[in-house]
């Protein structure tokens, strides 16, 4: 067991007896509290987007039930999640904060629901961007996600893979656009089969699209 | 290229571009309000603020570390949910915060599928749980009030409380003068002072 501090070391006598008391009880209160528990990085990394989604990682809900919620959820974070770069006529070079982006599965992963960040653009041209996803499934051995920026409704370049482990506890990936980008440009998360080196089908689009 | 990642998915800080940054000092019945109006930076900062808080209750609690991470998740998806039944003029946040973190808790305990242990045939010497449960709201408000403590000063309150270090060995661990450490840690301690009074007797 760890000792106890010495209080008068601690305070000296410089304090008047108000105070001292004062602090006392501080110090009772610390020694029976003991030390505050070590996080894991799981939760030192900060909260989850699946907190926010209301999604349960290990018991409780029917899929369908998920999915519905999922679908308020995502209904309600448009109301306050503006600034899409899709069709809100921005200009590349007017965008001087991150915009987001949200995602939302098709019939391959009904439950997926992602936010896709962009941040400005640095000097030479790259879009940092993350993609904070839930509910895709994970894919078979050798298969992986590949996120896409389209334009006119096509897709045009890639911006980065990543793979699943658990649709329940998703992934959070950084990704980079360096291309020039233009007002109405988006993104699609698509699903790559093994060996496949085309863009796959289509797993995740905009809510909007 | 960044491939398999097996953290979840962060929430990441996004306020709307119409929504107001969250002010410095906000507190605790502030931010509970604004995660009500879904604003995740609210919720980061709510978040960081209490995670130890609720993680310390349910490992002493349910005494296993995962399914205490487990309640952390329910914890703060509660938190998300059911902001909007918190209100300010009935009280302070942080009991509001508790009560949600101690139901979550409870439905994990619940959950357990183990068969119910022999009744004692002995009265236990361990504290009842009136108790416990005052030593858990204790414990919950000093660790929350830890996060108040600038760096440095929750450093020295740290070394000196949980790692048994004298104040001259705090001060040659840290390679500052003894008269700093002494200095920083009445200021922790009187810091404190001011966030505990009134709510912890």
């Amino acid at each position: 067991m760890t000792r106890i501090p010495d209080f008068d070391e601690m305070v000296g006598e410089e304090a008047g007896p108000a105070e001292r008391e004062r602090l006392r009880r501080v110090h009772d209160l610390l020694v029976t509290a003991g030390p505050p528990p070590e996080l894991s990085p799981e939760l030192e990394a900060g909260p989850t987007l699946a907190m926010s989604l209301e999604r349960r990682r290990s018991h409780g809900w029917g899929r369908r039930r998920v999915a519905l919620l999922a679908a308020a959820v995502v209904a309600l974070a448009l109301a306050f999640l503006a600034g899409f770069m899709t069709g809100n006529g921005s200009d590349e070079g007017s965008i001087t904060s991150a915009k987001v982006l949200e995602l939302r599965g098709t019939a391959l992963a009904p439950d997926a629901l992602a936010s896709l960040r962009i941040d400005p653009a640095d000097p030479a041209g790259n879009w940092p961007m993350n993609l904070s996803a839930v509910g895709l499934p994970k894919l078979p051995p050798h298969g992986y996600y590949e996120v896409f920026v389209t334009r006119h409704g096509k897709i045009l370049a890639p911006c980065g893979t990543f793979i699943v482990r658990d649709a329940d506890t998703g992934v959070s990936i950084p990704l980079n656009a360096p291309y020039e980008l233009q007002s109405g440009d988006s993104w699609v998360v698509t699903r790559q089969e093994p060996g496949q080196h085309t863009p796959g089908r289509i797993v995740m689009r905009p809510v909007n699209a | 290229m960044e491939l398999a990642l097996e953290s979840p998915a962060r929430l990441h800080a996004l306020p709307g571009p119409d929504a107001a940054p969250v002010p410095p000092g906000s507190s605790d019945g502030e931010l509970l309000v604004r995660v009500a109006d879904r604003d995740r930076e609210a919720f980061e900062l709510l978040y960081q603020r209490y995670v130890r808080s609720v993680f310390g209750l349910a490992l002493r609690r349910l005494r296993d570390r995962q399914r205490a991470e487990d309640a952390v998740q329910e914890t703060f998806t509660a938190v998300w949910r059911s902001a909007a039944s918190y209100k300010p003029d009935r009280g302070p946040a942080a009991p509001w915060l508790y009560a949600v973190a101690r139901n979550a808790i409870v439905d994990r305990m619940r959950a357990r599928t183990e068969p119910a242990a022999d009744p004692p045939e002995v009265a236990s010497s361990e504290p009842g749980p009136p108790e416990r449960a005052e030593a858990s709201y204790v414990s919950w408000r000093v660790h929350r009030a830890l996060e108040e403590l600038p760096p440095k000063e929750r450093e020295v309150v740290e070394l000196a409380y949980w790692s048994g270090l004298s104040q001259s060995e705090v001060a040659e661990y840290l390679h500052i003068p003894l008269g700093t450490v002494k200095t920083r840690t009445r200021s922790a301690l009187a810091r404190l002072a001011d966030v505990l009074e009134g709510e912890v007797e």
